[in-house]
């Protein structure tokens, strides 16, 4: 509790007046209390009859509030709804048994995320073992790609260009967004948890059932956005630029109808627009970019 | 000697550019087919919006494309592989649109292996062991770098690309 006082108490020296700060504390208290234990009754806090100020006078909206207050996610929080997500997304489908594929992924991507300009987060990055064709991203830095996807690569050049998509979606905090719009009050738990092995209840009252959140998808603008800055960090690794192209280009060939990309379909924008929308971007803009494919080095699937 | 010439032969097109098995593709906009993939090389012909191509090699950000007569090069992300069409927003019922569309009953007949269902990720439970072993097999920044300088990967400056102005068109995978 009084951990949570300093938390909300601590940012309303921006506002100035500490007399008035309280409230706005308590405010946000007493929602964050309903939020979390909504079958409990909302408690009066014993210095309200003092402090508060007249009824009507003080008209805040808390979520308003909460905007102004807490517009970002700070690392802490960012890394421990990551955390949950990819903790519940391993829940559903584990990481392929060969450490090699992972280590190899894990140095590609690390190398990738290193020129995304994101330093203060520590990447990683799993193989799912799922022949569904799909990749994932949660805050915090956590990236997955699905084996279905993985066996379609042709070269490092293309895992890059899939990467560089992913880590685009942290850098741009697109999944972020998605929560702030949802929920605001439930981020402001404790921070004491964060290295707690199991699951994190708080943060998991913020992001819905499960990892439900990677299978409702982002604004297809989002995914657009993740496709120009994604062949850029792949660009700026010393890729050549063509990787997430080529690799749009072959899901554009599939046929539809098949199960293995059934939540691909319900969650992106369909690959011919993925194109378009890029080609528009690119243009001739690529045209003095010369990187490397690395068709030899890039790991193979047993 | 014959065989010679073939083996180099073979050896050029491995290098230069990637055969493809020709597969059906549509132009997504109005382009240049070039001789030679580069925009610097001499303009072929030009394709419109929505004509369907033949896609024959691919080499970088260019594909080797028939277009009706002509043969030449075009940019990457000018065509998109598949039969389905530019999509909602373009010409429409190009080639396999109209018997294609999707039709639920079709998923499981198709489908040889199963994918991963919203439904599972929306019941799926915290796995602790799992994520310890992702943090295991992370690696440090250093690593990542060395790898990187290991195949001759270095940092290049690339612009970022513009965001766009104004509306998208939109397909369906439905189209496919």
């Amino acid at each position: 509790m009084n951990t949570k006082l300093m938390l909300l108490a601590v940012p309303l020296f921006v506002f100035g007046g500490s007399a008035s700060a309280f409230d706005f504390g308590k405010l946000l208290e007493d929602r964050l209390n309903q939020k979390l234990n909504k079958n409990a009754p909302v408690q009066q806090a014993p210095t309200s009859a003092a402090a508060a100020p007249p009824q009507g006078k003080q008209k805040v909206d808390p979520v308003q509030l909460g905007f102004a207050l807490f517009g970002d996610y700070s690392l802490e929080e960012e890394n421990r709804i990551g955390r949950q997500i990819s903790g519940n997304l391993l829940g559903a489908v584990p990481l392929v048994r060969d450490d090699k594929l992972q280590r190899y992924v894990n140095l590609v991507g690390g190398w990738v995320a290193q020129n995304s300009g994101r330093k203060d987060l520590t990447w990683r990055f799993g193989v799912l073992d799922t022949e569904a064709i799909n990749a994932f991203a949660a805050p915090g830095g956590y990236i997955f790609v699905t084996k279905g996807l993985y066996r379609r690569l042709n070269s490092e050049a293309e895992l890059a260009g899939v990467l560089g998509h992913e880590i685009a979606h942290v850098t741009q905090k697109h999944h972020l967004k998605v929560l702030k719009q949802s929920s605001l009050i439930g981020a402001l738990g404790q921070v004491a948890s964060s290295k707690a092995r199991g699951s994190d209840q708080m943060v998991q009252n913020l992001i819905g059932n499960g990892a439900e959140i990677l299978a409702r998808g982002l604004d297809k603008n989002a995914e657009y956005e993740a496709d120009r800055v994604g062949v850029v960090y792949a660009a700026r690794a010393g890729y050549e630029p063509w990787g997430l192209p080529g690799v749009l280009q072959d899901l554009a060939g599939l046929p539809s109808g098949d199960a293995r990309t059934s939540l691909l379909y319900k969650t992106h924008p369909h690959p011919a627009d993925r194109l378009a929308v890029l080609g528009d971007a690119v243009g001739n803009r690529f045209d003095e970019v010369n990187g490397k494919t690395l068709t030899d080095r890039f790991y193979r699937i047993r | 000697m014959q065989k010679n010439l073939m083996s180099t032969l073979a050896l050029l097109a491995c290098c230069l550019a990637t055969s493809v098995a020709a597969a059906p593709g549509t132009v997504l906009r109005d382009e240049k087919l070039y001789s030679q993939p580069s925009a610097t090389a001499s303009v072929a012909a030009t394709v419109s919006k929505g004509a369907s191509v033949t896609i024959l090699a691919k080499q970088g950000g260019w594909l080797r494309i028939t277009a009706g007569q002509n043969t030449g090069w075009i940019r990457l992300l000018s065509v998109r592989a598949g039969a389905g069409g530019v999509g909602s927003a373009g010409i429409g019922d190009v080639v396999g649109v109209a018997t294609t569309r999707s039709d639920p009953s079709r998923v499981v007949a198709v489908a040889g292996l199963r994918g991963l269902s919203d439904e599972e990720l929306k019941q799926a439970g915290f796995n602790a062991d799992e994520l310890v072993r992702l943090e295991s097999l992370s690696v440090s920044a250093a690593q990542a770098m060395a790898f990187a300088g290991q195949s001759g990967l270095s940092a290049a400056s690339v612009q970022a690309l513009p965001a766009p102005g104004g509306a998208q068109s939109s397909s369906t995978w439905e189209s496919n």
